[in-house]
């Protein structure tokens, strides 16, 4: 008998809690946002804005592919009026399968920088994060470093860690590579940063910086943003590594995170003053701040210690279209060239 | 608790029981398996409707990669993972040692801790420069790459085979054991000519399993840098926006998991042995065991469970305990198990008839049966994709004949999102109900049927009663499973539907594992008692 008891316990708040959850109903005048990202300046932008236009915002997270795939199929009860998500490639992607409306407006063509935004106003760039070289200071020379080819270079061998090549961080910097340099030698860049492997590809970009502190390697190749939260966070020790900016030129890649106006929004008008809003002094200064991400608008100042410490670097001025267009060649470059 | 249990099934075998008296099981099921299996059709569809152009570049540069991978991978997982589920059972259902009752229930506990999140959890542990490691100064090997995956799933799946073989020896009772034994046969030998051919069934059905899983997995072998056939059409999909492509892959893999399926019916169809008879489900004593050989054997079948369980969970707790939440889980806790009740109902329902087909001998049938268990194998990305497209046509069809345009069966709805479990899923509710149908001997049949029972009289007054257990396996397994499942639900969920998986993956997809504890924790918590449950559904309780 107790047993049986003891069952009812555990069945009853699971069945009243499955009945009793409903859809939510959403309002005519709220904003809906499909976005890729789950950050905490995220979250102050939508508080900031409701706060400063009075419009109630729903968000929906999901995974950049997923996102996409999902709007397409456009079977969704709640469409979107903003869909914001991260890197060129992925905004080119969504781009593509026509997911943007074209939004014209003088403040988000006075303020987002041309390399950071649609030509055609499809999207605009909110942040950017940049894709660096992390060295061991003790065993790497700074002037041994000289850009992205130093990944490849034989004193490095067994030395270099980087996480898997599906990633599509490492996808849009080799398309950016295919740009700049040419397939042939992009490719041949790809299997010698292989070769220099010091373990199969595994884990994050912050696991590759563990490996960096804790010498199973010397230098990967991460985005700033997570060595800066690492940096940040008091349970981590990252005091023995050093970023390096593969400047050489044209400049350091950088990962755009951008937001367009949906193409069935149901409130372009709102959904065009919600960018507007995202990259006002007020909103760009949350992104450095809250997940040090670099702002789209240059002139933001932001209170950012580990950003300061990083100091300014000379960003690669090539656009989203160049990039994105190249994902796919750039995946089977790294098939060919055994990069896991 | 047997009647709750009773109850619980009543209701089950009520539905199917008011069709199946209408209507033929064979003809029930093919219809049954028809509709599960769309998912499958769908994929090969979009499989054929593809150009051959990125199976061209995968075949000349990573494809021998992918599959000799992913089969080590299976093949390693699947052979651990009977290795601890067939020992653990032996020990808990032969011998008596301290902690014996506790640990039976404790050694199922680790199929509540989802794949992903024990590999996130592992790695953190022990990849160099970790805290742990830098606190206690040991040098521990990383758990990566494919040894460290197949550690991973052999831990996180090992209690599907526990689970049938201690049944399965519960069931056979210990005479014919304690016989070979008075005979002067050791307990290895015992077990091995014995034991051993006995559950067989029941362990290389929970080893199909855990193989099948393993096949379909992408979330484990991505992160732990195994590049698996999943691996590859996920990335298929990713990278180069090519579903089809992902399809044919797919269907690759698909024939993977019917060459698995099919060398589990083989190994199944050598050794077919139904009990001696009621006598021997009467229990002789265990074994008693005392001093160190009963601490040395507790500690043994101690271990999966701090493996694949304890040890995971606690790292996630400290984390959880150190960090700042972010934002409410209760949504994401409703969504959960709302999406969990709903399948294990329908699951049910679908095992039961399934595993009548098959029993049927309908050979139609049974063949698409078959193929709806080889969808375990077909990774949830995939299924929730073919899925898509499959509804897409039946929306339009839908539209035209109504006029409305309400998006009712396309993603964004539970539909959609039910079916893909039920595809994804079908093969733990059918290898369950079925593994407890077999149990129901043949001469019972044909002795109800010169009594002059009907067969449909058969069905309800002899093998439901008999099956009862087993079903309420079934449901509580898909209950877990779908608890679990993170690329399907991503995908299909209507978007205001969170669930604790998605919502622990969107946090540790972006490396902040602290975060993601927390949801992770709740979502390990619920599926515990889920799981536990599965402990009352006992043939001897």
């Amino acid at each position: 008998m107790t047993n049986r008891f003891a069952l009812g316990l555990v069945l009853a708040p699971l069945v009243v809690l499955g009945a009793c959850s409903q859809e939510v109903e959403t309002s005519d005048d709220t904003l809906v946002i499909y976005s890729s990202r789950h950050y905490d300046s995220d979250y102050a932008l939508y508080e900031a804005f409701t706060e400063a236009t009075g419009v109630e915002v729903e968000v929906v997270e999901a995974d950049g592919d997923l996102l996409i795939e999902r709007v397409k199929a456009d079977g969704d009860s709640n469409p979107p009026d903003v869909i914001i998500t991260v890197d060129s490639g992925r905004l080119w992607k969504a781009d593509q399968e026509g997911l943007f409306a074209s939004t014209s407006s003088d403040i988000l063509n006075q303020r987002v920088p041309a390399s950071m935004r649609h030509p055609d106003g499809h999207w605009y760039g909110i942040s950017s994060r940049a894709r660096v070289l992390v060295y061991a200071k003790d065993r790497v020379e700074a002037s041994d470093l000289t850009g992205y080819e130093s990944l490849a270079d034989p004193k490095f061998g067994g030395r270099v860690c980087a996480r898997s090549s599906g990633n599509i961080y490492n996808i849009s910097l080799l398309s950016a590579l295919i740009a700049r340099w040419g397939e042939e030698r992009a490719q041949d860049w790809a299997s010698k940063v292989a070769g220099n492997f010091a373990r199969d590809p595994q884990g994050g970009d912050s696991d590759q910086i563990r490996a960096v502190v804790a010498g199973e390697c010397d230098v990967a190749l991460v985005n700033h943003y997570y060595y800066a939260r690492m940096a940040l966070d008091t349970n981590e020790d990252v005091s023995n590594v050093a970023v390096y900016w593969p400047e050489a030129d044209p400049g350091v890649h950088v990962n755009i995170s951008g937001a367009g106006v949906a193409a069935n929004a149901r409130h372009p008008e709102l959904a065009k003053k919600f960018i507007e809003f995202a990259v006002s002094d007020e909103a760009q200064k949350l992104f450095p701040e809250l997940t040090s991400e670099y702002p789209a608008v240059p002139a933001v100042t932001y209170d950012n210690a580990v950003l300061d410490a990083l100091g300014t670097f000379k960003a690669d001025p090539l656009d989203g279209t160049t990039i994105g267009s190249r994902q796919e060649e750039a995946q089977r470059l790294f098939d060919r060239a055994g990069w896991p | 608790m047997a009647a709750i249990t009773n109850s619980i099934g009543n209701r089950a075998a009520f539905a199917a029981g008011g069709i199946l008296r209408r209507l033929d099981p064979a003809v029930v099921g093919t219809i049954l398996a028809a509709f599960f299996a769309l998912p499958i059709i769908a994929l090969i569809a979009l499989a054929l409707s593809g150009d051959s152009e990125y199976l061209d570049h995968i075949a000349s540069t990573r494809l021998a990669e992918f599959s000799i991978k992913s089969t080590k991978l299976a093949i390693m997982s699947g052979a651990l993972a009977a290795l601890i589920g067939v020992s653990c059972a032996w020990l808990v259902t032969r011998y008596e040692f301290a902690g014996r009752r506790a640990l039976s229930w404790l050694l199922i506990l680790p199929l509540a801790m989802p794949g992903y999140v024990a590999a996130y959890s592992w790695y953190a542990i022990t990849a160099p420069g970790s805290k742990f490691e830098a606190a206690s100064g040991w040098d521990l090997p990383t758990v990566s790459g494919i040894s460290g995956a197949a550690f991973i799933f052999a831990l996180t799946l090992y209690p599907y085979v526990y689970l049938l073989s201690r049944n399965a020896m519960e069931a056979h009772g210990r005479l014919s054991w304690d016989i070979a034994r008075s005979m002067g046969a050791g307990p290895w030998r015992a077990f091995r000519q014995i034991t051993l051919p006995l559950i067989w069934p029941a362990a290389a059905a929970g080893t199909a399993l855990v193989i099948m899983e393993v096949l379909a997995d992408y979330g484990v072998s991505d992160f732990l840098g195994v590049s698996t056939l999943t691996v590859g059409i996920v990335r298929a999909w990713s990278s180069f926006s090519d579903p089809a492509a992902a399809a044919q892959l797919a269907v690759l893999l698909l024939f993977g998991a019917l060459l698995a399926l099919g060398a589990e019916r083989a190994a199944r169809g050598r050794r077919q042995f139904a009990s001696t008879g009621a006598s021997d489900t009467q229990l002789s004593p265990r074994s008693q065991l005392t001093g160190w050989r009963s601490a040395l054997v507790a500690g043994l079948a101690m271990l999966p469970i701090a493996l694949g369980l304890l040890i995971p969970a606690g790292n996630l707790a400290w984390l959880a305990i150190n960090t700042r939440p972010s934002g409410s889980v209760l949504p994401a806790l409703q969504g959960t198990l709302l999406l969990a009740i709903g399948s294990a109902v329908l699951a049910v329902f679908l095992g039961l008839t399934a595993a009548y087909v098959l029993r049927s001998g309908n050979r139609v049938a049974r063949a698409s049966v078959r193929v709806l268990q080889a969808g375990y194998a077909v990774p949830g990305a995939v299924a929730a994709i073919a899925i898509l497209s499959a509804l897409a046509i039946g929306q339009s069809v839908l539209n035209a004949l109504s006029g409305a345009q309400a998006a009712i069966l396309t993603g964004g709805s539970i539909i959609a999102l039910l079916l893909a479990y039920q595809s994804r899923f079908a093969a733990v509710a059918i290898l369950t109900s079925e593994a407890a149908l077999m149990k129901v001997r043949p001469e019972l049949d044909e002795a109800a049927r010169s009594l002059g029972a009907s067969p449909m009289r058969v069905v309800t007054k002899i093998h439901l009663p008999l099956v009862l257990t087993g079903l309420a396996t079934a449901g509580l397994l898909v209950a877990i499973e779908v608890m679990k499942e993170l690329p399907a639900t991503m995908i299909l969920r209507p978007f205001s539907l969170d669930t604790l998986a998605v919502t622990a993956h969107n946090f540790a997809s972006d490396e902040r594992l602290a975060q993601a504890a927390l949801p992770a924790l709740i979502l390990i918590a619920i599926c515990v008692p889920a799981t536990a449950l599965l402990n009352l559904v006992r043939p001897n309780a």
